[in-house]
């Protein structure tokens, strides 16, 4: 980790960086952001309109659909606990359920596939 | 006295720090994903109490004070501290708890029966329900009382258990939710309903007890929340009358001491446009946002509860200087449905400002840890004027570095310094009342970000843990 001088817009500034895996996380007047590689390739995009995934670790309290199910989007698929909160993970599209991959009362993990849409 | 903290997080760290000063021997606890968790090294002694939901276990604590021949326990705020059957498992053990007894917890914690006690003084209160555990019951007041109107857990606070119903079809969902949510976080699902006031401020009166007498030491507002929890919180309230901060203030002792209260509590109110104020709820512990009032009183709340406890007398209270303003600084992505984060503390940086108070429980090298709340540290600003107060806490956020999560600090700074803060425009909906979009970052920056990621290799597989997935993830959306 380290402090590295940036110009922006003329003016002489201070950054705080630090190395993480597959990329930096940046730190600059009160603003951070994980810069990683190029990212969002057409494949990575397909692929994120046809699954829902944890977008945390968690505890899953209730899946609310069936594979096979129609759903529209905005519909919510499943609902998880983390830090004593709710969160709805609602459909990204309208289609139907493909597969689940979680049940009620797992535990799971940050970026885990929670359910697939058919196309 | 020796005194068992059976907390964790920022406020394990500052109350370990009052005892200190006070010469008193302290004993921490901790947890599994805890072990090597600040507050661990800042008591005398410190005992671990097994898994991570350990802090909710009274039999685990009570063991735990026994063992360590702890005399009394503080029990900070969340987790047992308004359990009355934790109260009365101390007092059975031969601790003295560092709060209110188990009856005036009863009388003014459950939110039933602290309306019912404010009904008698004649203290006003928001028109609602007292029973709306059964959907059939809740659905009959709610057409009644008209929407919108809130459904809230009669056992608890910090917006556990809280919904927001519009409209009727919203109801079955939101009352199955918030059900849920208040027996998961309060081990009880009694719910309440109440008509839904908007705008209106929040505002709250601390208040201090020795169990006979009870004083009131000023207010503060906190109206700015999301999802029913506070963000940005304030000593004195922005824009309230010197006639109902009078009011509020005789109304809050006036209940205190019909519970003979001892210790530290709280007593919310609404206040709406006209300056009328409504009784909430009380928060019969301690409350995240006490510096606040700490800062312009120039007292040591949990110092005046260990004293309370020995025995000692009710401090006076003081005319309040100055305003001070707290910021709470949260492992959560406020652009993308305030989801919790966890991972890894890289780098960490408090900066350092005459008038600032820092109140902190994490430490570089740590691992914030889904198993509790997202609240990573308080920042404080005292300033003369609310304007100088605002503005040092605006320059310190922005000094802040902390890497390795996501957090909302962009998103404190955007709104501290929006105009509805500055002139003081604080209402219950103002969060919700606009988009608040996430700051862009110069191309300068993410262009010295990139370069500097070229000119270093990646450090070896496990040395730290990867990133949060938002940027390769995608596709979902959170419905809120």
């Amino acid at each position: 980790m380290s402090w590295i001088e940036v110009v922006v817009a003329g003016v002489k500034s201070r950054a705080a960086v630090v190395r993480a895996r597959d990329g930096v996380w940046i730190s600059w007047q009160g603003m951070t952001r994980f810069v990683g590689p190029e990212r969002s390739s057409p494949v990575e995009q397909a692929a994120a309109d046809r699954e829902v995934r944890a977008p945390m670790t968690g505890r899953v309290i209730k899946v609310a659909t069936t594979p096979g199910t129609a759903v529209h989007r905005g519909d919510v698929l499943v609902v998880l606990e983390a830090m004593k909160m709710e969160y709805r993970l609602v459909s990204p599209r309208d289609g139907s359920v493909g597969s689940l991959g979680c049940k009620e009362g797992d535990r799971v993990d940050l970026g885990q596939v929670l359910v697939t849409l058919a196309s | 006295m020796k005194v068992l903290v059976a907390n964790r997080g920022e406020i394990a760290c500052r109350i370990l720090r009052t005892l200190k000063e006070m010469a008193v021997p302290s004993v921490a606890v901790f947890t599994e994903p805890d072990e090597n968790a600040p507050h661990v090294h800042l008591a005398d002694e410190a005992l671990p109490l097994g898994k991570a939901d350990r802090y909710l276990s009274p039999d685990a604590l009570v063991d735990a004070a026994r063992r360590s021949g702890a005399t009394a326990v503080h029990p900070g705020y969340g987790f047992l501290s308004q359990s009355a059957a934790f109260v009365r498992a101390c007092e059975a053990a031969g601790l003295i708890f560092i709060g209110p007894g188990a009856e005036s917890m009863e009388m003014l914690g459950d939110k039933r029966a602290s309306r019912a006690a404010a009904t008698r003084l004649g203290i006003p209160l928001v028109p609602g329900a007292q029973e709306a555990d059964v959907l059939a019951a809740a659905k009959e007041s709610a057409e009644k009382l008209g929407y919108p109107v809130l459904l809230k857990a009669a056992g608890g606070g910090g917006g556990r258990g809280m919904r927001l119903v519009r409209g009727r079809d919203e109801l079955p969902e939101a009352h199955e939710a918030a059900r849920r949510e208040a027996k998961a976080s309060f081990a009880d699902d009694r719910l309440i309903l109440e008509k839904y006031i908007s705008p209106a401020r929040h505002v709250e009166v601390q208040i201090l007890g020795n169990g006979r007498d009870v004083v009131a030491l000023g207010e503060r507002e906190c109206s700015l929340q999301r999802r029913y929890q506070k963000v940005i919180e304030e000593a004195p309230a922005a824009r309230i009358s010197a006639e109902t901060r009078r009011a509020m203030g005789e109304a809050a002792a006036r209940l205190g001491r019909e519970a003979r209260y001892r210790s530290a509590g709280t007593v919310e109110f609404l206040v709406a446009a006209d300056g009328s104020f409504y009784f909430l709820e009380v928060n019969t512990r301690l409350q995240v946002e006490h510096p606040v009032t700490e800062l312009i009183s120039g007292m040591d709340l949990v110092k005046a509860q260990v004293e309370i406890a020995q025995g000692g007398a009710l401090p006076e209270p003081v005319a309040p200087r100055g305003h001070a303003i707290e910021a709470r600084l949260n492992a959560e992505d406020p652009y993308r449905g305030f989801l919790p984060q966890s991972g890894p503390i890289l780098m960490l940086h408090w900066p350092q400002r005459p008038g600032v108070r820092i109140d902190s429980g994490i430490q570089e090298g740590q691992e914030v840890s889904s198993n509790y709340d997202s609240l990573l540290a308080k920042i404080i600003a005292w300033g003369a004027d609310r304007e100088s107060a605002r503005r040092r806490l605006v320059e310190t956020l922005r000094e802040i570095t902390l890497l390795g999560i996501r957090t909302n600090q962009s998103f404190l700074l955007q709104l501290l310094e929006s105009d509805e803060f500055r002139k003081g425009d604080t209402f219950t909906t103002t969060l919700e009342a606009r988009e608040w979009p996430e700051p862009p970052l110069p191309e300068e920056i993410l262009s010295a970000a990139r370069r500097w990621i070229s000119s270093r290799p990646a450090p070896q597989n496990g040395a730290v843990s990867a990133p949060t997935p938002w940027e390769s993830l995608g596709g979902f959306r959170v419905g809120l």
